[in-house]
């Protein structure tokens, strides 16, 4: 503490007990106290203070606004957690290069917020875009509902500083769309802090589509609605978004957000199309019919921007909104292909029937990213969340099984990394290792994510059973 | 002599790799061979051919993915793609024969960029045969996916230095209905990429965007939208009034986008220089070429940055030209390389001739997976 306090001043380092319970949590379901919470104001300090832990062996773990779904921003094995709070500078819009440098502490939504007036977005909108940090979305590769046709933030990063767990600064890539060489860019960008620490951003911008039409179809059940999904994509539309919610995430969120979904529905599907404004029209209509060929009960239109928002306020708040129903839940985040929806859902129901657990469904239907959420309550005992998390893993097994994968965009962190060897056979994880100890020699990087550690997962025996 | 080895699916490809790392016998890997003036490679011990591992292993349409053998070839997978109504968003060079593992190990694009991503983007899974013996797969299936390190990103334009490419997935996306395109052409280049800008950055959304440079001077702009039928009405309508406002005159596209893609194929003499540049640079990038006195050809993908200008004439004036072409894009902010030169001028222009940030780690990567140094010898500088 004394050497950190030397090395950065007092503003920058916490070390008291109660300033460090703020960070012992994310937004997922484990804690860990760090021994210390140091707040950088520039990339020397994050380069300083790495030389710091590196001389003394301590491990660093980056945080964002610990909205993390994967426990990516806890300290598992103690160490210095560095928050990014105060670099949250957006350094330059360039508008004619369709490009901002961002430092990462940068909100998700400010950046659109910023660049809208040049009719320009950052395309991944995760929905926590209102408080996570774009050095967050770079670590954890993050989506949201509209990555189905514009991809995830790894389509939307050029370029990155980052700073090695022994100090050293680096940029990679730039503002052009690829640098010589091995794509370093690539591969950090959803290493979950465990590669080094990103200290400025250059993201793409993208132009705002000119038009969108969005629709809401309800359906007794939630077969119907999955085989609408699929049927929209048979029919050769990509939607923009094709979001789905079963009838519990439904009566929550009605509850919380009025967003005007009827609470009868066993599955409403949220679709955008957007675009020129010539063709959708014609898309909107061909969607429509497509949901009443499959015997919708309701179909609206989003008649106002503002009909708009309140359609996607009820998806964006569907998370918060569990807290109508349940005290905790557990959120998994498999990933299928989209064809095996109806099958997998009927497993993930299955699942928390049989830990005599409720499950409410609110997830990415048109890229087939589960988000069920496992409802307990902890203060009924540990024995709860060990169900929750005993039901999500049957659910994740399921995934794997049906040719998908363990999360699709919330991470591993140290939530699923037992489950690693779920998907990967010990020669894919021998590759990643390379990648990890080429970046991070000494393991100092936050450690006890995304690889399964001998300590914690002595209990996990997988082979894994992925194609 | 250099062996030919044929492996006929991944774990045997492994095999060949571990004993030619025990034997320290140099490996080239060798899809179609339409990319192998890039980089620095002699003759090596062995030749690797991906072509047993071929064939779409897995199509399921309705989720829009396929997966592949990395043998096959882009024009044979498409076809096959086609038959089910799809596409796979890629418009690589050396269209008819470039394989897809070539494709991936060189990150090859075509102007489709912008519109769809690149290479990195639509590749979602990958298998790969490593120096070790192992078969390890990176990704998936699913379009969604964020376990563990996105290997796949390490292999696009890795030309074969860390593993063999055996098996690929690719997001695929519907064949759209209607295509039109048409041809423009300007007396001055400050004109046609603002005709061009105007486009790629309009509310209709274009599949290709592209200037080139010839003899006159003229810049010609090729455009060509596909989409449902209002998009690409829409797309075109834009286009000839964004074009008429800057004075160019139009013309049939004919197949003048595919003599523009195809310009690494025939550049068979001088030098060509490929670079990529903050996109808002390339107009600016491709006048100071247009001054050169060696400029044979240039064509500029506005949409994405990147600018192949070949250079033909005197070898002296060809090497003066070239490292001012890559100093130039060095200073906007771009980089680039020498992607094909003629043979003499081999030794005096290296195809890339500055190591790029972060080539320490480059390095500890190549030495991680290919300890022996056996893959690709000389194909890149670095690592």
């Amino acid at each position: 503490m004394r050497g950190l306090t030397t090395l950065l001043g007092d503003s920058k380092v916490l070390g008291a007990h109660d300033d460090l319970l703020i960070y012992e949590y994310d937004g997922a379901v484990d804690t860990a106290t760090p021994d210390a919470v140091v707040l950088p104001e520039s990339t020397a300090d994050v380069a300083a203070l790495a030389r710091f832990c590196h001389e003394h062996d301590v491990p660093i773990v980056p945080r964002g606004a610990g909205t993390g779904l994967s426990g990516g921003a806890i300290p598992v094995e103690g160490g210095v957690v560095v928050s990014f709070a105060r670099m949250a500078r957006i350094l330059e819009i360039d508008v004619p290069n369709l490009r901002a440098v961002v430092q990462p502490g940068v909100i998700n939504l400010h950046l659109s917020t910023a660049v809208a007036p040049h009719g320009l977005h950052f395309v991944p909108d995760p929905s926590s875009q209102k408080a996570c940090t774009l050095g967050g979305n770079v670590a954890e590769n993050s989506g949201g509902p509209h990555t189905l046709a514009y991809g995830v933030t790894t389509n939307h990063v050029t370029g990155i500083e980052i700073v090695l767990s022994d100090g050293t600064v680096v940029r990679l890539g730039g503002k052009a769309v690829e640098d010589e060489g091995y794509d370093l860019v690539g591969a950090f960008v959803g290493s979950e802090g465990t590669l080094g620490l990103v200290t400025e951003i250059t993201v793409r911008l993208t132009p705002l589509p000119e038009d969108k039409r969005t629709l809401m179809a309800a359906f007794a059940t939630m077969d119907e609605a999955s085989e609408t999904v699929s049927a929209i994509i048979a029919a050769g539309i990509v939607p923009s978004a094709i979001e789905m919610m079963d009838q519990l995430a439904t009566q929550a969120v009605e509850a919380a957000v009025h967003a005007g979904y009827p609470l009868d529905a066993g599955g409403i599907l949220l679709v955008e199309v957007d675009g020129p404004r010539d063709g959708l029209d014609e898309a909107r209509a061909r969607i429509e019919a497509i949901c009443r060929e499959h015997t919708a009960t309701e179909v609206r239109v989003a008649a106002s921007a503002l009909d708009r928002e309140r359609l996607w306020a009820g998806r964006k708040g569907a998370f918060a909104a569990m807290g109508r129903l349940s005290p905790d839940y557990y959120v998994q985040d498999g990933v299928i292909p989209r064809t095996r929806l109806p099958e997998i859902l009927k497993l993930v129901m299955e699942a928390g029937a049989r830990h005599r657990l409720r499950v409410a469904n609110v997830f990415h239907a048109g890229d087939g990213n589960l988000h069920p959420l496992i409802l307990f309550d902890s203060r009924l005992g540990p024995d709860e969340l060990e169900r929750a998390k005993a039901a999500g893993l049957e659910i994740l097994t399921a995934c794997v099984e049906a040719g998908g994968s363990i999360t699709g965009e919330h991470g591993v962190g140290m939530e699923k990394n037992c489950y690693m060897p779920l998907q990967f056979r010990p020669s894919d994880l021998a590759a990643m290792r390379r990648v990890k100890d080429a970046f991070d020699p000494d393991g100092l990087m936050n450690p006890g994510k995304v690889f399964p550690t001998p300590s914690r997962c002595r209990e996990f025996a997988f082979a894994s059973t992925a194609r | 002599m250099i062996a030919r080895a044929v492996p006929a699916d991944a774990t045997e490809c492994a095999l060949i790799l571990a004993e030619a790392s025990r034997d320290r016998h140099t490996v080239r890997i060798i899809g179609s061979g339409t990319k192998s003036y890039v980089g620095d490679v002699g003759p090596t011990d062995l030749e690797l051919s991906t072509s047993h591992l071929a064939g779409v292993i897995d199509h399921v349409p309705a989720d829009l993915t396929v997966t592949v053998g990395a043998g096959i070839r882009v024009a044979e997978l498409s076809a096959a793609l086609a038959r089910a109504g799809q596409f796979l968003p890629l418009d690589p060079p050396h269209a008819d024969q470039a394989t897809v593992g070539g494709v991936i190990a060189a990150n090859s694009n075509g102007f489709w960029r912008a519109r769809y991503g690149a290479v990195r983007d639509l590749l979602i899974g990958t298998r790969i045969a490593l120096a070790d013996g192992t078969v390890a797969r990176a990704g998936g299936r699913v379009v969604k996916n964020v376990a563990g390190y996105d290997l796949d990103k390490l292999l696009v334009g890795s030309f074969g230095t860390l593993g063999v490419i055996v098996e690929a997935t690719f997001k695929v996306l519907p064949a759209p209905v209607a295509s039109s395109g048409l041809l423009a052409r300007f007396a001055r280049s400050a004109d046609a990429f603002a005709a061009a800008n105007a486009v790629a950055r309009g509310a209709s959304r274009v599949e290709a965007c592209v200037v080139e440079w010839g003899e006159g001077p003229t810049w010609r702009l090729a455009l060509q939208a596909r989409g449902s039928g209002p998009t690409v009405e829409r797309a075109v309508a834009d286009a000839r009034r964004e074009i008429a406002a800057r004075q160019g005159s139009t013309h049939e596209l004919g197949n003048s986008l595919a003599a523009m893609r195809e310009l690494p194929a025939r550049a068979m003499d001088g030098a060509l220089v490929r670079v990529s540049l903050p996109i808002a640079a390339a107009s600016a990038f491709a006048e100071t070429a247009a001054r050169l006195e060696t400029l044979a050809a240039l064509v500029a993908d506005p949409a994405s940055g990147v600018v192949r200008a070949h250079l033909v004439g005197d070898d002296d004036a060809v090497v003066r030209d070239a490292e001012a072409l890559l100093l130039a894009a060095r200073v906007i902010g771009g980089n680039g390389r020498i992607e094909r030169r003629a043979e003499p001028l081999r030794s005096r222009l290296p195809t890339w001739p500055t190591p790029p940030n972060g080539d320490f780690l480059m390095r500890r990567i190549k030495d991680a997976f290919d300890p022996a140094g056996i893959l690709e010898p000389g194909r890149l500088a670095f690592p």
